[in-house]
């Protein structure tokens, strides 16, 4: 148990809370909110729990995890060539760039939305969704040392 | 008959609605067929990188699709013939869900083991079909007497018939029956399959197919040309299976000719409505072309069973398979799907013949190419012409493949819109598989590795295994590999590096030479079911993790409680030593054997490889100028030999290897007096020794005075584990043996004392038989007064000196004597003490004379 451990801690706690947080609202509110809510206020209640939870990632979850990702990978002995290297390297990288696609895909669906184009922002949702699962998938394949 | 009409129109209307319109489910349970024609297409294209790629090939086709479409199909012409009722959806779809987890148990469990879920998937899919045809019996007892009641008769026997093949699958997968009765199992398999299952439902299907594509009439002749067809069909093809199990090629081949005439009888009918109507449509072209490589296929099987024996048969079907599985079998269900297809997928006269027009397509080119292939997949052309061969026939399925989805695609989305949320997964699906590509492929690979050295390796296979298990090399050797099959069936050795060798015949040999060696690499037997029943083995660079892991931490019992009682019924190795037989020629026969389980230690038993069924083998005894003739038979499951170090002879003729079931007589003269040892000649030594295989041959010396007791003791290591695997392997290499034997059981002289008497002489002949170590054998209490070792007294009973023990370098032998000078219990260990402690101990009970 180091300092090290809490930088860890925070790490899996932010993906756990981006993750976990966008399935809750894929699986658990826009179903309900559909059954039970008519147009207007279904309209409404969304687009705040978009906003708030676009904040939150915005300036909670991005820098935290950024923070405690470069941090980490300091910690590793991680250089830019090693990124390339088979392995720890490889899978780190894919990782980086399937977690920038997922942001791209996140930061389109508050856009889309905002630009009243409603199905293709539920498709970059759910693509953000599937993405961040394979991020969490590929920190599994990251070699424990 | 117009094709719309053989869809499902029963007499009576279903008294319950279906949740599902009848379309619905065939439009769902044909997507099954299609995936699986996807899977097999991907399975043909990446081919080398799977587990077993030609029986998976054929395994994803015939038990994945075909299976799966005649389960649907079969059904649905029954209840469309009796015009019957449907029966329930649920039960059609239990079967086909209980057919396809069948077979998926047996893809898995056969490509990746444990073979404990092929059989069970086997059993499944036994099941299924029997079921299947259990309800087709129903629906028949239902039926009022109709005009196609005799169809039902070949859909009722081909399940019966996989049901059969399905267990010899099973039986094959768990490697019941090894060597020569597995070649016929595979061979009466794949009879049984292909011209039951497959043959038999064909056959009955076109009665009524064949007339509707070809838009005329049934021929009058045709209920009793079934049949007949039907009677010569079914029993010639029981005859068949059981001659080729047997392994009775006469009695085989007769049963084939009757299925012949069967199939010749039943195709009758269809010749005369092909007189009446010249075929126009694709699906005509292709089912005509498909029945033409039957008949093709028939007359070749009958050829290769009437001239191999019934164990060479399976081998030399192989080369053929292609041609009844393209040729014939993927060209009847294009054939058939083409046709039934646009039925199917329903949607009106107007979406009928949009479908129609859709997978008619370009039909001619398709049959053109599929046909021209299929010879070259057979014939013995060149590489690149079979290349040609197989870019056809995959181009002609992958076609009919992108068509029928399409077809199929379409009639969906009438009912399906794209929803966002289906994009959305598919995206996020697709990102993730490119971030999964690009964190797992190598890009450069491993870095290159200077060659160090380089160095050939003989690799055996035969009995389920792989020797040696394991090879070391220093890191950037390059190791040539010289494969040998010394089983009595087909292997081969394929390594994860994607090296490998042709299937090998028993007897054959091939080489493979590896790049210079960088990680640890995996090696297998594709043939199905054997890397799962331990047909494996490992390239290891020396130095790495992993060698320094195996060797460190071998596997398997820790320690041995030596204190522990012998297991009920176990019986010692009699060491009392009886007289040289009279006679001056000795004739023994001596068997080896690597099944037998024997106990080597208190409550331990495990598998020994043996000469006549015991550790250690028989004893010769003789006088000096004796000549011994041994029979050598080879009664084991791999390559053994013998070496008996008490004969002059080149060693090239009776240490030979030979293979299981051959026979060599091995005739030496003991030129000379000795404790002698015998072994097994077969590499590596080191395990066919410190398995078992070795004894003594005992040549008086000339006037060796009688003596009131003889005994002998033949010690040897013991590694715990099953003879050949990599953990025992290692611990062989490293010299670290589990313990020690004499006469094949550790410690067990404590348990079984041997007797004397006090005052008595008693003479104790020793041999060590290593491998690794030898012996320094001492009796506790008891100084010997005579020492006589490798052809020479070192002392005798007379000298004033005596001796402390009688010292063995690995393969010497010799004897002490000694007197007991008072009743006791006396130790008889080999006082390298570790070796004293882990089991070279046992005792001299000596009692008042």
């Amino acid at each position: 148990m180091t300092w090290w451990s809490v930088v860890r801690f925070l790490h899996v706690l932010g993906a756990a809370l981006w993750v976990g947080g966008q399935l809750s609202v894929s699986l658990v509110l826009l179903p309900l909110a559909r059954r039970l809510l008519d147009e207007q206020r279904r309209g409404q209640v969304l687009s705040a729990v978009g906003r708030r939870f676009g904040l939150l990632t915005a300036a909670v979850f991005l820098p935290v995890q950024l923070a405690t990702g470069v941090a980490i990978a300091w910690h590793k002995g991680v250089t830019w060539a090693s990124l390339a290297e088979p392995g720890y390297g490889r899978i780190l990288a894919a990782k980086l760039l399937l977690f920038c696609a997922v942001m791209a895909a996140a930061g389109a669906h508050g856009w889309l939305t905002g630009a009243g184009r409603p199905r293709l922002a539920r498709v970059m949702a759910v693509t953000s969704l599937v993405g961040s699962l394979g991020v969490v998938l590929l920190a599994t394949a990251l070699p424990a040392t | 008959m117009s094709p719309v009409d053989i869809r499902i129109e029963g007499g009576r209307p279903p008294l319950a609605p279906p949740p599902r319109p009848r379309a619905s489910w065939h439009l769902r349970a044909n997507a099954v067929v299609v995936g699986w024609l996807a899977l097999t297409v991907v399975a043909a294209l990446v081919g080398d990188v799977l587990p077993a790629p030609r029986w998976l090939l054929i395994h994803v086709f015939l038990l994945g699709a075909i299976s799966t479409a005649i389960l649907i199909w079969s059904e649905h012409f029954t209840v469309a013939l009796l015009r019957v009722r449907t029966p329930p959806g649920r039960g059609s779809l239990a079967r086909l869900g209980l057919l396809n987890a069948g077979a998926v148990a047996v893809l898995a469990g056969v490509s990746a083991g444990p073979w404990q879920v092929a059989a069970a998937g086997a059993a499944l899919v036994a099941g299924a079909v029997l079921w299947h045809a259990g309800v087709l019996v129903t629906l028949v007892r239902q039926a009022l007497p109709g005009r196609f009641g005799h169809v039902v008769g070949w859909y009722v026997a081909a399940p019966v018939a996989l049901a059969t093949g399905g267990v010899l699958g099973g039986l094959l997968a768990a490697d019941v029956g090894h060597g020569a009765a597995h070649e016929r199992m595979q061979a009466a398999h794949a009879v049984v399959n292909l011209f039951g299952w497959i043959g038999l439902t064909v056959l009955g299907t076109l009665f009524t197919l064949w007339p509707t594509v070809l838009r005329t009439r049934m021929a009058d002749g045709t209920r009793r040309a079934s049949r007949l067809g039907l009677r010569l069909a079914v029993p010639g093809l029981a005859v068949a299976t059981g001659g080729l199990l047997a392994g009775w090629r006469w009695v085989a081949l007769a049963g084939l000719v009757a299925y012949a005439a069967g199939a010749l009888a039943a195709l009758v009918p269809l010749a005369d409505a092909l007189r009446r109507r010249r075929p126009h449509t694709g699906a005509a072209w292709m089912l005509g072309a498909a029945i033409a490589w039957f008949e093709v296929a028939l007359v070749a099987n009958a050829v290769v069973v009437a001239t191999r024996p019934a164990a060479g048969v399976a081998a030399a079907l192989e080369p053929l398979l292609p041609l009844v599985l393209v040729g014939f079998v993927a060209q009847v269900l294009f054939g058939s799907l083409l046709h039934l297809l646009p039925a199917v997928l329903g949607g009106g006269p107007a979406r009928f013949k949009e479908n129609a027009a859709l997978l008619e397509r370009g039909w001619p080119v398709r049959l053109a190419a599929l046909n021209v292939g299929v010879p070259l997949l057979v014939l013995p052309v060149p590489p690149p012409v079979m290349l040609l061969g197989w870019a056809l026939v995959l181009g002609s399925a992958a076609a009919f493949v992108v068509l029928a989805v399409t077809a199929l695609t379409r009639a969906r989305a009438a009912s399906w819109r794209s929803s966002p949320a289906v994009a959305g997964v598919a995206a996020g699906c697709l990102l993730t598989a490119a971030a999964v590509v690009v964190a797992t492929t190598g890009g450069t690979g491993p870095a290159t590795v200077t060659v160090t050295g380089s160095r050939t390796v003989e690799v055996t296979l035969s009995g389920m295994s792989i020797r040696p298990a394991v090879i070391e090399a220093p890191p950037g050797t390059v190791l040539t590999l010289r494969v040998t099959n010394a089983d009595a069936q087909r292997h081969d050795l394929r390594l994860a590096t994607g090296e490998r060798t042709p299937a090998l015949a028993p007897g054959q040999s091939a080489t493979l030479k590896l790049a210079a060696l960088g990680a640890a690499v995996d090696g297998w037997c594709t043939v199905a079911g054997h890397r799962a029943a331990g047909m494996t083995m490992r390239i290891v660079p020396t130095g790495t993790e992993i060698s320094a892991h195996a060797a460190a931490h071998p596997s398997g019992p820790a320690r041995l409680d030596l204190a522990a009682p012998m297991s009920p019924g176990w019986m010692p190795y009699d060491a009392a030593l009886r007289p040289a037989p009279g006679g001056t020629e000795h004739h023994v026969e001596i068997r080896a054997d690597d099944k037998v389980v024997q106990e080597v230690a208190p409550g331990v038993r495990q598998r020994v490889w043996t000469f006549n069924g015991t550790m250690p083998g028989p004893v010769l005894r003789g006088k000096v100028g004796d000549v011994f003739v041994v029979t050598f038979v080879n009664g084991g499951t791999m390559g053994h030999g013998i070496d008996f170090h008490a004969g002059a002879t080149a060693p090239d003729g009776p240490m030979r290897t030979i293979q299981p079931g051959e026979r060599l007589t091995y005739r030496f003269r003991a030129e000379f007096a000795g404790a002698w040892l015998y072994h097994c000649s077969t590499m590596p030594m080191t395990q066919h020794i410190a398995n078992g295989m070795y004894g003594a041959v005992v040549i008086d010396p000339p006037g060796l005075p009688p003596v009131d007791r003889e005994y002998l003791l033949v010690q040897g290591e013991l590694y715990l584990g099953e003879p050949g695997s990599e953990a025992q392997v290692a611990k062989m290499r490293a010299g670290e043996p589990d313990g020690w034997m004499f006469n094949g059981a550790a410690a067990g002289y404590d348990h079984a004392p041997l007797r004397a008497e006090a005052g008595e002489r008693v003479r104790l002949w020793a041999v060590a038989a290593g491998p690794s170590s030898g012996t320094s054998l001492h009796v506790v209490g008891a100084p010997f007064d005579t020492v006589y070792k490798e052809g020479a007294y070192a002392l005798r009973s007379g000298d004033p000196g005596g001796a402390q023990t009688l010292d063995l370098a690995p393969a010497q032998g010799g004897f002490a004597e000694l007197v007991f000078p008072e009743p006791g219990k006396y130790p008889v260990v080999d006082h390298t003490m570790r070796q004293a402690e882990a089991g070279a101990h046992g005792l001299f009970e000596v009692s008042g004379s």
